[in-house]
């Protein structure tokens, strides 16, 4: 459902869709239900010729009851609700898939920047590609992201991936991403940075292995980022 | 039924009228320059006065080609897109929130009609006598006045702030500003910064600051 308005190109993006399909469900229809009944009250019980206000003190359980069993049923989906989604939160957040690849983004007023593992696999290594906006990875590997910001709170957001981490200045963030399929997506701050924010944005491109090395072949002299040789 | 259909569509064509001009806005350049100019006055200052504690550069009264040059730069990536560059790459964001063109034209326009504002000096340990001598080498391009000279795109440096001479004459030397494809001119002011140390520098930032802006 929720995939047709944002593809769903993480492997737990299917499993966040999921929980929250499942809360709206929920949550509507106890929404429906208590909208309906006060309705139907509120019309039924309407001013008319001749009617009088019951004197209702609410400690009969022949009155209560209709207070405290949807009490008891709202808090069994809460449970479920609640476990749905520690088990998702421990799926994205407290696990930590072994990485093919392991990636540092940056973030900093007003742009995202990436520091890819290059040739070797390896970072912070001589030939680490660094790279303003675009952040590179191969379709179908674990990823795993070092955050950092170099000033304020940001927020690393990956729509398609359903994914949403801060990033605190002084702090390195851990995380992790499967993707499932090759294209271009969406980077946004999801978190008020400064004037700039709303125009903090990056693509994520994933691409086939092969693209993937090539790309990697075309950009890994350091010489992208090192200073040029005066002309 | 006719009569009320008809009524509908004149009242649609009306309001999309209405609608399209109020897109459009103010004709008068300066006007929606000034409107646009909100959206740079809290780095720049509310009358292009410029403001140190964020790295914005006085602006007021830069000829309006090299506003629109050095926005176009930005939008483009041909400045400010150099990883440390953190100065740059705020500046970039808010040049690429122009939503077109056309509005970098205006807010140019408005930026060149602000008056030029002096700046304290604020580098230490610059000497102007011998940022004086060895401004020789700049005057060809920029005037012996530091006037600038449109012909070769070397923009009016008179009485520009200290620190922020001194910090482009760092970024160019280092290659943070005048390195990308895309910047010919910011090529060659980075030539002509290569071969200075950091005592000239000052030195220079201290010189240029002190001329007095024509
Ligand atoms: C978030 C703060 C900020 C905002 C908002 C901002 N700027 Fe800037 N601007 C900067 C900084 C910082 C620099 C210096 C960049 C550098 O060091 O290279 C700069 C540089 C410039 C320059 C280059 C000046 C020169 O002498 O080369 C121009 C022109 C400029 N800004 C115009 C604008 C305009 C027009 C707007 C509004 C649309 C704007 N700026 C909004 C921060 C800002
Ligand atoms: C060959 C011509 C040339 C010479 C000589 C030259 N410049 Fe420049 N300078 C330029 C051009 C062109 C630019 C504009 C660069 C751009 O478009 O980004 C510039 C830009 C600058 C800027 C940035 C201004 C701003 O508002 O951001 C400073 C500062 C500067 N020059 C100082 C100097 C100094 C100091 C010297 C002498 C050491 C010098 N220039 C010599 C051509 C020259
Ligand atoms: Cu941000």
């Amino acid at each position: 459902m929720i995939s047709h308005a944002v593809d769903q190109v993480s492997t737990f993006a299917k499993d966040i869709d999921v929980l929250i399909l499942l809360i709206c469900g929920l949550v509507g229809f106890w929404f429906f239900v208590a909208e309906g009944v006060l309705f139907f009250l509120v019309f039924k019980y309407r001013a008319k010729e001749g009617g009088k206000a019951a004197y209702i003190d609410g400690t009969d359980p022949k009155h209560t009851r209709f207070i405290s069993w949807p009490h008891r049923l709202i808090l069994l989906c809460d449970v479920v609700i609640v476990v749905a989604a520690v088990r998702v939160w421990v799926e994205v957040k407290q696990t930590m898939p072994t990485p093919d690849q392991t990636v540092r983004v940056v973030s900093q007023q007003w742009s995202w920047s990436f520091q890819h593992p290059g040739p070797d696999n390896k970072l912070d290594t001589a030939d680490d590609i660094k790279t303003l906006d675009e952040l590179h990875v191969v379709a179908g590997q674990t990823v795993q992201f070092e955050l950092v910001s170099q000033d304020v709170i940001h927020s690393f957001s990956v729509p398609v991936f359903r994914l949403k981490q801060d990033a605190i200045p002084g702090r390195v963030i851990k995380g992790w991403f499967k993707t499932t399929q090759t294209g271009s997506y969406d980077i946004q701050c999801a978190e008020i940075c400064g004037i700039g924010h709303g125009a903090m944005v990056g693509t994520i491109v994933i691409e086939q292995p092969e693209r993937y090395a090539e790309w990697v072949a075309g950009h890994a002299p350091v010489a992208a980022l090192a200073t040029p040789a005066p002309k | 039924m006719r009569n009320r259909l008809e009524g509908v569509w004149q009242f649609a064509a009306v309001a999309l009228l209405l609608g399209a001009v109020a897109c459009e806005g103010p004709s008068d350049p300066m006007v929606r320059g000034a409107a646009r100019y909100d959206q740079c006055a809290p780095c720049h200052g509310a009358k292009g006065e410029g403001k140190p504690a964020l790295a914005a550069p006085p602006i007021g009264g830069l000829p309006r080609w090299y506003v629109e040059a050095q926005l176009d730069k930005f939008r483009i990536g041909a400045r400010g897109a150099h990883l440390e560059d953190s100065a740059g790459l705020r500046m970039r964001t808010m040049a690429l929130t122009l939503p077109a063109e056309r509005e970098v034209q205006v807010v140019a326009h408005y930026v060149s009609s602000l008056p030029h504002a002096a700046s304290a000096p604020s580098v230490s340990g610059g000497d102007s006598t011998r940022g004086k001598a060895a401004y020789a080498a700049c005057a060809s391009c920029h005037g012996v006045d530091g006037a600038g000279n449109p012909q070769l795109n070397a923009p009016p440096i008179a009485g520009q702030a200290d620190w922020y001479v001194a910090t482009q004459l760092a970024n160019f030397k280092r290659g943070i500003r005048g390195a990308k494809p895309g910047d010919a001119t910011g090529a060659t002011m980075k030539a002509m910064a290569v071969g200075l140390d950091e005592q000239q520098i000052k030195d220079l930032a201290a010189w240029v600051a002190s001329m007095p802006r024509g």
